[in-house]
């Protein structure tokens, strides 16, 4: 099958029902994308897949042929880091680090639905576990993220 | 202070768990002193990984570029030690953070943990040939009981500062001047007159054959640039990117990766796999694997998913006994606490006595679960097996135990073994086993020449694994009119951590369980007075494996013991906080540490509505830690947990950022156990599978934190565990402010609680 992973095209031969995680992780080596627990449930495999926010552990990579596939190693822009990454850097968000692949990736689609979230939007679209509960970082770094991009786009030509 | 001398019951700890000590706890380590690095083990290190350049000596590496290469033998699980470790030596070489690149060296006997071995260096430094003695065939090169800055605090500023003086003692022989003309700033050494300069990469060489006698003396607290000051952890960059790699993240030439199913029953032995030829002929999968003593069996597949399939697919021809069940645990566990006791740590006067012929004494009894480290990076290791070699890759909070495993598991000697240690997803005690490394060797030593990536997915790492002990305490108190403590007795039972974990690691090492000081840590050594006070403590026997889980012993032992000393203020009617401030009188710096949280909380002040408080205080791991947990009623059992005030005193500090952020991760930590966590056991079989069943804490129920960090000039305490014991007793005392009811088991939604 052709999958569109960070705006390359790669190919591959696997059962039409292995769950996209396992295709970047152990066929594409592609490994920022997190294993946490096989069933939807952590958020630690978060990719988007044409800009929406999906858990990768469960759901075969045949579903994702011909759409896009953006994981954590494809968000930053021309060696850019996007503003939630800076923001997770300013605020000294990860621990372990482990769920933060795909707490970023959650974050990245919460702000591109809504640019200004209020910390209830935020409970509600957060819902991936961390295990060093860095919540609090996670949650003052989203907010810095979306008035650094507000910032930017209030900014003339 | 009284807080910082070593304690009476020191002797009666340890020595039979040296090896793991408790890794990860043995809350007893007081007053610390004495300097590893001047032992002649400080100087034995092989270099090797350490790239280009000159070594100063064992943690410090320059190359002529004036790169300064650090060595941290400490596992970095997210609590910063790739930081704040780096700062120490940084401090006194006068360096940059920016001049630094650090690896993580083999875990050789310079960079064995010291703390872990004896609780008090000081008695290391006086008696150094037992020391060394251990260290020559156990350098216990470990991370855990939040000992790398008490432990490293000394020495690594020793290494900095010795270092500096050798660069300094170089540049001056150069230039031809006496030392004191010299002095060194930024990685380099100045000329003081004339204003030249050689940078450190410039004198490495010259340098490194310098003798120093001693250990110059440390720069003063005053004068420090990055000790006590926020820096940015140097590990983060690659952790928003994709590109820090954890021990799954490994990936060697030609790997394959395994996935391990264990024996379903805690005490069961697998006998075969009765479809094995089907298993075998499943898409990807290389081979079948069977563990020694029949404790599992491993499916070796060319992708993970593959070789969960084939796990999954298996029919196991085994035994194993179906009858234990938390009921069997919880009968048990009345039996122990109420027969004879192996040990009393604690027994001053006759509290016994007192109880038996008083009036009006207060009973209750506690008990907490079994609880599931669940780190969010599922439980792996690899290893590659060539001959006499082999190599490992893996994310573990002991570097040498894995050099004990690999050899365990797949006969290669020491010697010829390299330990690549990653970046943990979360560690908590968990990723200081064994088993692990032993099985992922094993099945490589079968497959020799093919790097295997062994795996336990959740299910398996969740049902199988050294969970934190089911604990039961009985408590009585006899109470004076002012509330006053004549008599206090805590009878405990549970299964000894330290005695399950080394009969994992170190069976030679074992001894009796009653010599377990991380059963008792958080149940004595309590700054409350108390005229007759007993703890003592009996062993639940019971097929199940325990192991350490952030803060061990005070996990329990602090919930039971700051609800009852709360059921005590209630008894005689005085506020929480004020009747642990009448009983703390001989303790400035936990009075300190209970106004401040008071005050950050408007302790006592008037709510409003629906608002409670409960307050908690505990020692542990060096380090005191107050909070008030903050919560609002929202419907009946509805609660919302809207705020924590935290205080520490952790002494001297070292990263300040660090410390707030692990003082958050300590008490969600404690939450999700508090809130959610149970491993129950049913049919002989742990009834919890992955996260649908064992819950944990997430963004929409996580409070704010407030931490205050109090400034205190005194050794440093961790900060890596101190703060999980006090939240599960805050909690519940907040609880019993809003509902009367007084939570004596935990989890919370047991007892029909919701949070939202």
């Amino acid at each position: 099958m052709e999958l569109k992973i960070n705006g390359k095209l790669h190919t591959v031969d696997v059962e039409e029902n292995m769950p996209l995680l396992w295709v970047l992780r152990d066929e594409l080596n592609m490994t920022g994308t997190k294993y946490g627990c096989g069933v939807a449930s952590c958020g630690a495999c978060t990719v988007h897949a044409d800009g929406i926010p999906v858990k990768t552990c469960m759901l075969p990579a045949s579903a994702f042929e011909g759409q896009e596939i953006t994981t954590i190693e494809g968000i930053a822009e021309e060696g850019q880091l996007s503003d939630i990454q800076k923001a997770w850097i300013e605020h000294q968000v990860p621990q372990c680090g482990y769920c933060q692949s795909g707490m970023i990736m959650a974050a990245e689609a919460l702000l591109n639905e809504n640019p200004n979230p209020t910390d209830e939007d935020i409970d509600a679209t957060m819902t991936n576990i961390c295990r060093c509960g860095t919540y609090q970082r996670i949650r003052e770094a989203i907010h810095t993220a979306a008035k650094n991009r507000q910032e930017k786009t209030e900014l003339p030509g | 202070m009284s807080d910082n001398k070593p304690s009476k019951a020191k002797k009666w700890t340890r020595r039979a768990f040296i090896g793991t000590g408790g890794l990860l706890g043995v809350g007893l380590i007081v007053g610390v002193g004495g300097n590893w690095y001047l032992s002649k083990n400080a100087y034995n290190y092989s270099g090797k990984g350490f790239g280009d350049g000159h070594s100063l000596n064992a943690w410090i590496r320059i190359s002529p570029d004036n790169r300064i290469t650090i060595a941290v033998p400490r596992a970095e699980m997210g609590q910063g030690v790739h930081t704040s470790v780096p700062m120490l030596i940084a401090e006194e070489l006068e360096v940059r953070m920016s001049d630094i690149d650090i690896i993580e060296p083999q875990p050789e006997p310079a960079y064995a943990n010291t703390l872990l071995l004896n609780e008090n260096p000081k008695d290391i430094h006086g008696s150094l040939k037992f020391m060394e003695k251990i260290s020559h065939f156990l350098p216990l090169v470990a991370t855990g009981g939040s000992t790398t800055i008490p432990d490293g605090y000394d020495y690594m500023r020793s290494a900095g500062a010795t270092a500096r003086e050798m660069l300094i003692q170089a540049a001056a022989e150069k230039w031809g001047v006496d030392k004191s003309e010299c002095y060194a700033k930024d990685a380099q050494v100045i000329n003081r007159k004339t204003n030249e300069r050689f940078t450190y990469g410039e004198l490495a060489e010259a340098a490194s054959g310098i003798k120093l006698s001693g250990i110059p003396k440390f720069k003063e607290k005053k004068d420090w640039k990055l000790l006590g000051k926020p820096v940015q952890r140097l590990d983060i960059p690659n952790k928003v990117n994709g590109k820090a790699v954890f021990g799954l993240d490994a990936r060697p030439e030609g790997v394959l990766y395994g996935a391990i199913r264990h024996a379903t029953y805690h005490d069961g032995v697998i006998n075969g796999v009765t479809n094995q030829a089907e298993i075998e002929a499943m898409p990807g999968v290389r081979k079948v694997v069977l563990l020694p003593k029949g404790m599992g069996v491993v499916a070796v597949a060319d992708n993970t998913w593959r070789a969960k399939n084939a796990i999954l697919a298996m029919q196991l021809d085994e035994t194993g006994d179906k009858t234990l069940s938390s009921e069997k645990v919880e009968e048990h566990a009345t039996e122990v606490v109420d027969g004879e006791m192996i040990a009393a740590p604690m027994n001053e006067g006759d509290a016994q006595a007192v109880l038996d012929n008083a009036e009006g004494v207060i009973e209750a009894t506690y008990d907490v679960p079994y609880l599931a480290h669940a780190c969010m990076e599922p439980i792996n290791c690899t290893v590659l097996v060539k001959g006499d070699k082999a190599e490992a890759w893996v994310g573990h909070q002991g570097s040498s135990i894995v050099l004990d495993g690999v050899n365990a598991g797949a006969g290669v000697k020491k010697a010829g073994i390299t330990v690549n240690n990653l970046y943990l997803g979360g560690g908590f005690g968990r990723r200081a086993e064994i088993d692990m490394v032993v099985n992922a060797a094993y099945v490589a030593s079968q497959m020799e020449g093919t790097p295997i990536q062994l795996v336990y997915t959740r299910e398996e790492d969740i049902r199988h694994e050294m969970y934190r002990p089911y604990a039961k305490a009985k408590f009585r108190a006899k109470l004076n009119e002012d509330g006053s403590i004549e008599a206090w007795e805590n009878k405990l039972a549970l299964q000894s951590v330290g005695y399950s974990s080394i009969m994992r690691i170190k069976p030679a090492f074992a001894d009796s369980p009653a010599k377990d000081a991380s059963t008792p840590e958080g149940a004595i050594h309590l700054p409350y007075n108390m005229k007759n006070a007993y703890m003592g403590f009996g062993q639940m026997e019971l097929p199940i494996q325990v192991g350490n889980w952030r803060s061990v012993g005070n996990s329990h032992n602090g919930f039971f013991t700051e609800c009852f000393i709360d059921e005590c203020a209630n008894a005689v009617g005085k506020d929480p906080y004020e009747y642990r401030k009448s009983l703390i009188t001989k303790h400035p710096r936990f009075s300190a540490v209970l106004d401040k949280v008071a005050e950050m909380s408007n302790w006592g002040k008037p709510l409003p509505e629906n608002r409670f408080h409960g307050i908690a205080l505990l020692k542990s791991f060096r380090s005191i830690v107050a909070q008030v947990a903050e919560v609002t009623k929202v419907g009946d059992n509805q609660f919302s947990i809207d705020k924590f005030y935290c205080v520490i005193d952790c002494g001297r500090v070292v990263n300040p950022d660090t410390v707030e952020a692990q003082m958050v991760s300590g008490i969600i930590f404690g939450l999700s156990a508090a809130l959610y966590g149970e491993i129950t056991f049913k049919d002989g079989e742990v009834e919890q599978f992955n996260f649908p069943q064992y819950e944990m804490v997430r963004m929409n129920v996580a409070p704010t934190v407030e931490v205050h960090i109090m400034d205190v000039d005194e050794y440093p305490g961790g900060v890596g565990e101190p703060s999980t014991p006090p939240a599960a007793p805050a909690l519940a005392n907040a609880l019993f402010a809003a509902t009367g009811q007084r939570i004596r088991s935990l989890p919370l939604k047991n007892h029909g609680y919701e949070f939202v």
